[in-house]
């Protein structure tokens, strides 16, 4: 994945209504993960950091021909860590439970052509820019999801439902874990987002289009979609990781590296 | 110690013969049908090491391996398994330790061992000689259970890999409906801010407290209407696919074919092969169709379904006129058929 020139930008905000921001996100290319936690203080935040740590740790000793299976396992390590987790505090509190959703985004060597792996569990969301349109690509696993495919209730519907934050996948659950896989060709995707429900059930996918399509940086786009959720009431935490895909490097030029450390120094780290 | 066992169903590979047991992570599909030649024609535990570790160790990150023998249990765990040993010398958990390639024992006088894999699962499913999918697995008879296993338990699926035709894999037993989990109120929450929220909450106060429901098994693949659902990946292919482009493409799974094919919504298990062809005159759509082994009355055949293609397809079977798919519209492929795809681009259907 050397030869793929990624810029990045990330945002987290606790929000104005919790006290804990129980969000968790990695930005370690080309790893990237957004995981919201359930369960309160010392629950959900530790469960949505242990998906980062597993993720993490994935980003070390990362093999892109071996991407699916990698993921899979540091799915299968962050599950088991968390429902050991959870046993331990359940033999103090009976029935408490601590889970987290995740939504990872990682570039794959498919059969020697970059793709971007995306995988989701729970209802935290992955976007895409493609010919500049919006496209939501992860499919909640909720209640209201299941309600609008068999056509119970319409999208707005679902925006005011009850149980609209009921979630039907998730790391920690004592049933197992089953994301949901998806494979793109680098090139249908122009940007790519990763947020937590924070952002999503906070402002409307037509502001979060105009935010990703008019705000270049990423860092930046990342920033504005964290401040307007927070500013639409900040009901929940709140975190976007923003990717762009800025350039194919066919070939490491005589000088590349010098190139790219004073354009890093330009920009301010961000490559 | 009796070696009957139980296991738990889960996401990790049981090949089970008759004196050995090999445990691997789903991960490790490809070597399942492999092992499950050897342990049934008999093999014992030091040829099933020996086929394990012929790739090496560093792709083998998890594995066990139970063999009976007939005064001694041998015993291998590598990576995240556990397992927990109940002998007439006492009780004992081995795991590998954190930067050991591996923990073996031998162990006389074995009563039951429990190994874990993922979860804590009740060991409830008979096991028997073949391939499961499992999280936990128990050899013997607890002290502790005796009575845990009601002897007319149901003997559950378990996928054989022989003899041919491979049976259909019988549903799984429902799961009994979880009551939703219930986690810690914010309120709780020993660490205040000060912050407060700058609007009224017009909304009910489990907002911003995602929940985890009660799972839905079955709700994430809907099979396209009027069709059995397809199994994800099959042992044998049941078509080979020979493009224009010279590419050669076995149907053992999910085939996506177009410019820049996209797939959406699979497993980690049953990952759809994906062709992209070159259409410079942009007459394939960019995920255009799609060919898989057929469920039903179409088990042994491929199926070609047009996934809305902007241009269409056109498949011309042996001895019959060609048609356009309807897209959404599956249709049984015969050795020899011919789809053509539009821009030059065709597939010609063979066996496998």
């Amino acid at each position: 994945m050397r030869n793929v020139d990624l810029h990045h930008g990330a945002s987290s905000d606790v929000g104005l209504v919790r006290k804990v921001n129980e969000d968790s996100f990695l930005v370690a290319p080309p790893v990237f993960v957004v995981a919201d936690g359930m369960g309160g203080h010392s629950g959900g935040d530790v469960a949505s950091q242990m998906v980062v740590e597993e993720f993490q740790r994935l980003a070390e000793a990362y093999d892109p021909a071996r991407g699916a299976e990698q993921v899979a396992d540091a799915f299968a390590r962050a599950q088991a860590r968390i429902i050991d987790f959870g046993n331990a505090h359940r033999a103090m509190t009976p029935g408490w439970h601590a889970g987290t959703t995740a939504v990872v985004a990682v570039l794959v060597d498919d059969n020697g052509v970059t793709k971007w792996l995306l995988a989701n569990l729970g209802d935290s969301r992955i976007y895409r820019i493609t010919e500049g349109r919006l496209e939501q690509i992860s499919v909640d696993h909720s209640v209201v999801q299941e309600l609008i495919d068999s056509g119970q209730i319409t999208a707005e519907e679902a925006a005011m439902h009850p149980e609209r934050h009921v979630i039907t996948r998730a790391l920690g659950s004592p049933e197992g874990i089953q994301p949901d896989f998806f494979l793109l060709p680098l090139g249908s995707v122009e940007r790519l987002l990763l947020c937590s429900d924070g952002v999503t059930g906070m402002i409307e996918d037509k502001e979060i289009e105009e935010i990703l399509e008019s705000v270049a940086d990423p860092r930046d786009a990342a920033d504005r979609l964290v401040r307007a959720a927070v500013a639409a009431g900040g009901r929940d935490n709140a975190t976007a990781v923003v990717v762009d895909v800025v350039g194919l490097v066919k070939d490491a030029s005589y000088d590349s590296q010098r190139q790219l450390e004073s354009l890093e120094s330009k920009l301010g780290g961000r490559l | 110690m009796s070696t009957e066992a139980r296991f738990a169903p889960g996401d990790w590979y049981a090949v089970v013969g008759e004196q050995v047991t090999v445990l691997l992570p789903g991960s490790q599909r490809a070597r399942v049908a492999g092992l499950w030649d050897l342990a049934d024609s008999g093999a014992d535990a030091d040829a099933l090491l020996d086929a394990l570790l012929a790739e090496g160790l560093s792709s083998l990150d998890h594995v066990a391996l139970v063999a009976h023998g007939d005064d001694a249990t041998r015993l291998i765990v590598r990576g995240a398994p556990t397992a927990a040993v109940a002998a007439t010398s006492g009780e004992e958990i081995v795991s590998a330790a954190a930067g050991a390639a591996w923990a073996e024992r031998l162990v006389t006088g074995v009563t039951s061992i429990r190994v874990t894999l993922t979860g804590d699962g009740a060991a409830e499913h008979l096991l028997t000689p073949g391939i499961a999918r499992v999280s936990v697995v128990e050899f013997g008879t607890p002290s502790d259970a005796v009575a845990a296993v009601p002897p007319e338990v149901p003997e559950v699926p378990v996928l054989v890999a022989e003899p041919e035709p491979e049976p259909e894999p019988t549903p799984e037993p429902e799961p009994e409906p979880a009551a939703p989990m219930s986690f810690g109120e914010p309120e709780e929450d020993p660490t205040p801010t000060g912050e407060t929220p700058v609007v009224e909450e017009p909304w009910s106060d489990n907002d911003g407290q995602t929940q985890a429901g009660v799972p839905v098994p079955d709700f994430d693949r809907p099979p396209i209407p009027g069709q059995e659902m397809a199994p994800d990946v099959v042992s044998q292919p049941v078509a080979s696919l020979v493009f224009s482009t010279g590419d050669v493409v076995a149907v053992d799974r999910t085939v996506l074919v177009g410019r820049a094919p996209e797939a959406r919504r699979f497993a980690s298990h049953d990952q759809p092969h994906v062709v992209t062809v070159a259409s410079p005159h942009q007459e394939i759509s960019s995920t255009h169709l799609e060919i898989r082994p057929g469920a039903g009355a179409d088990h042994g055949s491929a199926i070609v379904t047009d996934l809305g293609s902007t241009n269409g397809t056109v498949l011309a079977q042996p001895g019959l006129d060609p048609e356009d798919l309807k897209a959404g519209i599956a249709v049984s492929l015969i050795p020899g058929a011919v789809l053509d795809l539009g821009d030059g681009v065709t597939i010609q259907v063979t066996n496998p």
